[in-house]
């Protein structure tokens, strides 16, 4: 009511300041209701079509590894002898293989542990890096100088190398494959996060936090690591994607889990000596390597926008 | 009167480079009593800041600290981290100069105010809320309940700093520490920022300490006046001796160079010259290279406070020669 008398009346009388700061707001469009964090981030996620795309391209892909074989009278070993290196069929979906087994059922249980392997791997290299990155780059010094030299170590051993041993040794199952493929991916999250971190604990609330008689546990994980959620969603996705194709990679090279169970990458390898007469076999694993990875990688994208408490939702 | 809230003595800060050490604070003592405004004054590099730093122990570890400071009943010096760390936010909080980066982006404003509420206090999440509330109410944020549900790049920068004030004075500290906490807001808002600090210090009856560059700041504000220079505190008075009675030529050209609105100043009176390197300072008084009256003893002889009057002392060989100044004006 003031800001509109002052406003229109008397140029030169005296404004009160909260009118004006009132006035402001009301420009910058902040009038509306607060929103929750969640309430805000899932709006901008849904305003994301190609996040939307990611999510439910993967929610279709797992339900089909999952439930599809049930629709299935094959198991990953049963033989169709009398439908060795057949075509896609009502029966046989994708077609079998040269002894006979159904190539839709083994492609669903190949996807299925790529798809865990690449989540376990990601998750734990996500966890372990996070908080290794953040404390070298928080305290610094001796701490960062130990952190970051194993890191460099990590880095400059070839990783297909290691793992070919590794997977050799350990790699029987899924999840164990999972820890030697994290033992090596937490670098690349933790330099990311190290570098964040370097510079984020420059800001003042840093110091303004420990001003407050904040510890330096609560320093790292209630202000700095939320700080770093954006960063670490992106790295997460192009991790999970990563992961999919060195597992692959290894299975390829005959070092991933062992058969009877499969992976994408161990199809692909099955598939090489036909590739001239029947390219089909080669390209479903293949294309749905793609697909996982594509999908992750768009949801990641999505994440780091809607995580981002600075981002506006989209208009229109 | 009462014994001192804070007793500052003989506080030394020096930090250790690649060259040898950089004496960024030496020998400075002071009190300040509860409810007293005291401004601490000095140019960039001065060591006002790493003063109240070193005070809080929030010295980067690289300082070497000497000296002690008492803080209602205790040394904070001698504390442990885990002590310490229960006295800074509760009975000494802060006030940082960049309000931009002194919130964190990520959290709702009320989200900061009640963590650094119950760091200190075993309340529940929503009578900190509560309290967050009423206290962004207090430092004269507009609709504090909406606001406080908002995120600092909401806020303006009067706005965010006002937020502050309110997080500061969360837990009713004894001392709050303002380091140049209007440096970084526009000269309108700047004058708001000070008259929340006073509204608060009126409410709450804490002490302030004040540190800033800007003299015309200190003349409404403060109560005493502290000018350092080159790490050593140079004269030390009530707002009335130090702005009319300035028995120190540094501060007399600190005095000399603020810019006049309506007197017949048509130029500005800058301080010749550089502040000192604090790696190698110059023999003597730290001032001589730039003072109108140094004469050869101030070559030889860092001076010594002297006192002046009761409360009041300055740091020049030449400190009982100098005329009173009649006003600010007259040169």
């Amino acid at each position: 009511m003031a800001l509109d008398t002052s406003h229109d009346t008397a140029p030169d009388g005296p404004t009160s300041t909260a009118a004006l700061l009132a006035a402001a707001d009301d420009l910058e469009g902040l009038s509306e209701k607060p929103k929750s964090f969640g309430r805000l981030a899932w709006e901008r996620f849904i305003h994301h079509k190609l996040a939307l795309f990611g999510l439910f391209g993967l929610i279709f892909i797992a339900l089909a590894f999952f439930v599809g074989p049930m629709f299935s009278e094959f198991d990953i070993s049963t033989t169709d002898v009398l439908n060795r290196r057949a075509g896609p069929s009502r029966d046989h979906w994708f077609g079998t293989d040269e002894i006979g087994r159904d190539l839709f059922v083994r492609t669903a249980r190949g996807g299925r542990y790529s798809m865990q392997i690449g989540l376990l791997t990601a998750v734990l290299s996500t966890v372990f890096g996070t908080i290794m990155g953040a404390t070298a780059a928080y305290f610094g010094k001796a701490v960062d100088q130990i952190i970051s030299q194993a890191m460099n170590l990590l880095l400059v051993v070839p990783a297909l190398v290691v793992l070919a041993v590794f997977a050799l040794k350990f790699g029987s199952t899924w999840w164990r494959l999972s820890l030697v493929l994290a033992a090596l991916g937490w670098v690349r999250i933790s330099r990311v996060v190290r570098g964040v971190v370097l510079s984020l604990k420059e800001q003042e609330f840093v110091m303004a936090a420990r001003a407050a008689g904040a510890s330096h546990f609560r320093i790292i994980f209630r202000h700095l690591l939320p700080n770093v959620i954006g960063v670490v969603a992106v790295e997460i996705t192009l991790l999970l994607g990563a992961t999919i194709v060195l597992e692959s990679t290894l299975s390829f090279l005959g070092l991933g889990v062992k058969p009877p169970e499969t992976s994408l990458g161990q199809l692909v390898a099955d598939a090489k000596g036909s590739i001239d007469d029947d390219p089909i076999r080669v390209l479903t694993p293949g294309i749905m390597i793609v697909l996982i990875v594509l999908c992750v990688n768009f949801l990641g994208d999505g994440l780091r926008d809607a995580l981002d408490p600075r981002s506006k939702v989209e208009r229109g | 009167m009462s014994d001192p809230l804070l007793t500052v003595q003989n506080l030394s800060v020096g930090f250790r480079a690649k060259t040898g050490v950089v004496q960024a604070v030496t020998d400075v003592s002071f009190e300040l009593r509860s409810g007293e405004v005291l401004a601490v004054v000095g140019e960039s590099g001065s060591g006002k800041s790493v003063t109240a730093l070193a005070m809080m122990r929030l010295h980067p570890k690289s300082a070497v600290i000497t000296g002690h400071v008492q803080f209602d009943g205790q040394d904070l010096l001698a504390l442990s981290e885990e002590e310490m760390r229960k006295v800074r936010g509760s009975d000494i909080a802060m006030i940082f100069q960049d309000p931009m980066t002194a919130l964190n982006p990520v959290f709702t404003v009320g989200n900061q105010i009640v963590e650094a509420i119950r760091i200190h206090n075993d309340m529940s999440t929503e009578q900190a809320w509560t309290r967050a509330v009423e206290l962004l109410d207090l430092v004269g944020v507009p609709e504090p309940k909406r606001r406080a549900a908002q995120y600092p790049h909401e806020y303006s920068g009067g706005m965010r700093q006002r937020a502050m004030i309110a997080m500061a004075i969360s837990n009713d500290p004894k001392l709050l520490i303002a380091d140049e906490p209007t440096t970084a807001l526009d000269v309108t808002v700047q004058a708001q920022v000070m008259e929340v600090l006073h509204d608060v210090q009126q409410a709450t009856g804490s002490a302030i300490m004040l540190i800033t560059h800007d003299l015309g700041l200190v003349a409404g504000s403060a109560d005493r006046v502290q000018v350092m220079y080159a790490s050593r505190l140079f004269e030390t008075g009530s707002i009335d001796e130090i702005f009319y009675e300035s028995c120190n030529p540094y501060t007399r050209a600190l005095l000399d160079s603020i810019p006049d609105l309506e007197g017949v100043k048509d130029e500005l009176h800058p301080i010749p010259g550089n502040p000192p390197s604090l790696l190698n300072p110059p023999s003597g008084c730290p001032f001589r290279p730039r003072c109108p009256m140094a004469i050869d003893v101030c070559r030889e002889e860092v001076p010594q406070l002297q006192p002046i009057a009761n409360s009041h002392a300055s740091r020049c060989h030449r400190a009982h020669e100098l005329e009173p100044l009649t006003t600010g004006a007259a040169s």
